[in-house]
């Protein structure tokens, strides 16, 4: 392998004393719940060799020269979408963009019929968004290539939860989360950010508080008592409180999530105003947090309402940093769901190596 | 005609096929089970030009080797809650497919919903349907509601002393609650007056609105909108309220409220019938078996999702999540409910607050299916596996054979028979093994396994969670009205 155009032998070198030889082997990233541990920091380390990329004066290498990415978002997001799509050019990959609107009221093309279509043009890797939970997994029953999802209804937005993980770890001593504060504070309710990051840092150990205001946390407290003792392997509890300070206290992490206008016409929130008062998070809440602690947000931020502008600027700020390894953090699973699919030797081996999740999925099971 | 089996004794007839009379057909040493009499054992029987001549009960020598195990005889199933989707939805289901399917599941008595299109709110389509049943040749007896509401839009009564002129069996908007209490109560009223009931799908819509799954562990997981235990709750508080409050005007009123699914509102049913109200309920096979961790990917009985304690089982936890997320034949309103909530629907069949079993048979096409979960359509393909489901409940020792063959017939009959206009005819007559009346039977083979595949259904809905998955308790022969309505293609002549 040319060190100068590829990115250095991912899971193929032998890794240090600490880290064990683990092979990707996931035909599709759907959310994280179904990545181990030694997956995720596969991830993270080729994130590492990514991020090298990106350093060089020619951020460009031909990994997935000739490949072809899709684009597919039944929902507008520029900045999610232009981070796969610089993410997948990055690789040399051919990138095409299909941007769709729909709803549950108005039916256009199915999305079956869409993701066939996209297949016949020569789709080898399907990124999408969509507003329906689930959706993605309905792509990858009939999908031939991979399904990366990137971000579908409430439920997973699984390259967020792994670019805020990576960011975390840059910040954190010695990369390491195991008991390590981490505050989510907003919409938790409604939020695939919060349900992704739920998976990968209750896996990374570290000691997660989920803040917001009760309308906005509903039926949370059940999956964090269901963990209690950490019922599920590999898998901790977590804190569930409307008490933001005591979520914030002495937090190593703190992320804002974004509050939507449209929370307080469902009668879920009395104002914009009361939310920023009681939850934002101004300098004050974000003193309470370790002096060293940082504060991430998702974007894009309403600036005033969940966080602060000063809080936004300041140097405890990453947030920029999060869009710029988000970018490698893409390149990164676009690089190991493409090598997957070489290495076990086309969609069938491909098939038959996946995760006792997808491995599950019977013939019969497919409707 | 004869019947081959695993397990079966040596059976003869003559090969009639859909439609026709059973001139002749015996069967020796079954298990018969007659829940009129409340007696089941070693019998056998002989059906001669389309009646059931005798109905021998063995003892001694002659009984020994036939167990409740094996071939079971019992009256035709009657189903108090189905969809045929016509007219108008006739890609999804016709009367003639539906009544095959029926026929399949060992049903002889089918009562439709009216949420066809044009909705079943005036007497011409009552004549449409019974047209389409004639046509279809099947024996299975197609009975219907009409709509509560004109084109069930919850704002002016349908026809409705019109279509009870003309032979529906009740009124309901099912797919969707009786829009106002208001309505609901001159519903009452003149249903009562008419000596029909109204049957009831309970469900708050503001509470469910765009609702996806039961709310819950499950759901918040799957980040589904929560459809929350208040939304069944709540609507049945007020159907029971303005009964209540009906029945000083129209002793006659009645109410069934199908498809139960939660703990708490077959409490508030008990309730009332312990204090006298006329309420009936029902619950379904798939409230009773399945759960919401369905969804997310398990694939056990809900009473294998039962802790010790009485509590659900955590999916996860116990990775019992075997299947791909999201299946769109698991959307259903009302939704999978909690194992808990499937064990207290499972409580009320065996105390009698909800004696029946309905399978609210939604069948749909691919189109309305193959979507992203939040965008499909309502509706669990259900007549041919209810028999199965409830067969995994009884071999699992928590429902009686006997009782599961009596939620599926004296069950639905007693409640028909509680309503006034209804109390003497047909559809309330008893469903036993009668000697001397016409034959209405289903024959199955308790251990015989079949797997349940899209060609194995008769149904155009192919939308079954089942499909794969083998269930106990094949099919063999239905006779309905002394005609022949399904017969195993494996049995026959050699
Ligand atoms: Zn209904």
């Amino acid at each position: 392998m040319n060190v100068e155009t590829e990115p250095a032998a991912v899971g193929r070198t032998a890794g240090s004393a600490r880290t064990q030889e683990v092979a990707w082997h996931h035909r599709h990233l759907l959310d994280v719940d179904v990545v181990t541990w030694p997956e995720i920091e596969l991830i993270m380390r080729t994130t590492d060799e990514m991020k090298g990329v990106l350093a060089r004066p020619i951020r460009k290498v031909p990994a997935l020269n000739g490949r072809r990415v899709t684009t597919l978002f039944y929902e507008a997001s520029t900045r999610t979408r232009v981070s796969f799509e610089t993410a997948a050019r990055n690789l040399s990959a051919d990138v095409v963009s299909v941007a769709t609107a729909t709803s549950s009221v108005t039916k256009g093309e199915s999305l079956v019929d869409t993701i066939r279509t996209l297949e016949a043009l020569g789709a080898e890797i399907l990124v999408m968004r969509h507003s329906v939970s689930g959706a993605p997994y309905l792509a990858a029953e009939i999908f031939g290539g991979h399904v990366l999802n990137g971000g579908d209804g409430w439920h997973a937005h699984p390259t967020q939860a792994l670019l805020d993980l990576y960011t975390m770890r840059q910040h954190l001593a010695g990369g390491d989360l195991r008991g390590r504060k981490v505050a989510i504070v907003g919409d938790i309710l409604h939020s695939r950010v919060a349900r992704s990051n739920i998976w990968s840092l209750t896996a990374a150990g570290a000691d997660l508080w989920l803040c917001g205001p009760a309308t906005l946390l509903r039926g949370m407290d059940r999956w964090a008592t269901a963990w209690d003792g950490g019922a599920i392997p590999g898998h901790g509890r977590f804190h569930v409180t409307s008490d933001v300070d005591a979520a914030v206290r002495d937090a190593d992490v703190v992320m804002a999530l974004r509050i939507q206008r449209e929370r307080m016409q469902g009668g879920l929130l009395p104002s914009l105003r009361e939310y920023a008062a009681r939850f934002g998070l101004n300098a004050e809440r974000v003193s309470l947090a370790k002096p060293e602690a940082i504060v991430m947000h998702p974007g894009p931020m309403n600036e005033g309402i969940e966080i602060a502008p000063d809080v936004a600027t300041s140097g405890r700020a990453v947030i920029t940093e999060q869009v710029a390894n988000g970018v490698a953090v893409r390149m990164a699973l676009l690089y190991l769901l493409a090598g997957a699919h070489e290495a076990a030797g086309g969609h069938e081996a491909a098939h038959e190596a996946v995760h006792v999740r997808e491995a599950a999925r019977a013939p019969e099971a497919i409707r | 005609m004869s019947l081959q089996s695993k397990t079966a004794s040596r059976t003869t007839a003559l090969g009639p096929s859909v439609g026709e009379v059973v001139e002749r057909f015996e069967l020796e040493k079954a298990w018969l089970v007659d829940p009129v009499s409340g007696r089941e054992g070693p019998g056998e029987i002989v059906v001669t030009d389309g009646v059931l001549e005798s109905v021998v009960w063995l003892e001694g020598e002659e009984a020994s080797g036939v167990t409740d195990k094996g071939v079971v005889v019992a009256p035709g199933f009657f189903d108090l809650h189905a969809h045929f989707r016509e007219p108008g939805f006739e890609d999804a289901e016709t009367v003639a497919t539906g009544a095959a399917a029926a026929a399949h599941g060992g049903y002889t008595t089918v009562a439709m919903m009216p949420n066809t299109s044009p909705a079943l709110d005036e007497p011409g389509v009552l004549e449409r349907i019974r047209s389409a049943a004639r046509a279809s040749g099947s024996p299975v007896e197609v009975l219907a509601y009409g709509a509560v509401s004109a084109d069930r839009a919850g704002e002016q009564l349908s026809a409705m002393g019109e279509l009870a002129d003309a032979g529906v069996i009740g009124y309901s908007d099912d797919g969707a609650p009786v829009r106002t209490a208001k309505l609901l109560r001159s519903a009452l009223l003149y249903a009562g007056m008419l000596g029909l009931p109204v049957v009831e799908h309970a469900e708050d819509l503001e509470l469910t609105a765009s609702a996806e799954a039961n709310e819950g562990y499950v759901a918040s997981i799957l980040g589904l909108a929560g459809w929350p235990t208040a939304g069944e709750v709540n609507a049945v508080s007020r159907d029971l309220a303005v009964l209540a409050d009906a029945l000083r005007d129209e002793p006659r009123a009645r109410l069934h409220l199908t498809h139960l699914s939660t703990t708490a509102s077959l409490d508030l049913v008990r309730r009332a019938k312990a204090a006298g109200l006329p309420v009936t309920c029902d619950v379904t096979p798939h409230h009773l078996a399945l759960a919401d961790e369905w969804i997310a990917g398990a694939r056990r009985w809900s009473w294998e999702a039962l802790g010790p304690d009485g509590t659900s089982r955590d999916p996860w936890a116990d990775e019992a999540l075997t299947a791909w997320p999201y299946d769109t034949s698991l959307r259903v309103n009302p939704p999978l409910r909690t194992p808990v909530d499937a064990a207290a629907c499972l409580a009320a069949l065996l105390d009698g607050t909800a004696s029946a079993v309905v399978t609210d048979h939604a069948p749909h096409t691919v189109v309305d299916k193959e979507v992203e979960f939040g965008m499909a359509s309502n509706g669990i393909s259900g007549i041919e596996t209810a028999l199965g489901v409830l067969i995994a409940l009884v071999d699992s020792c928590r429902l009686p054979l006997a009782r599961a063959i009596a939620a599926l017939t004296t069950a639905p009959a007693a409640i028909v028979a509680g309503w006034p206009a209804l109390a003497a005819t047909a559809a309330a007559r008893k469903r036993g093994l009668t000697e001397g009346a016409p034959a209405d039977l289903v024959v199955f083979d308790r251990a015989d396994r079949w797997t349940v595949t899209e060609e194995s259904l008769r149904s155009k809905g192919k939308n079954s969670p089942f499909i794969g998955r083998e269930l106990s308790g094949r099919v063999l022969l239905t006779i309905a009205g002394g005609r022949l309505a399904y017969e195993d293609p494996k049995g026959g002549d050699e």
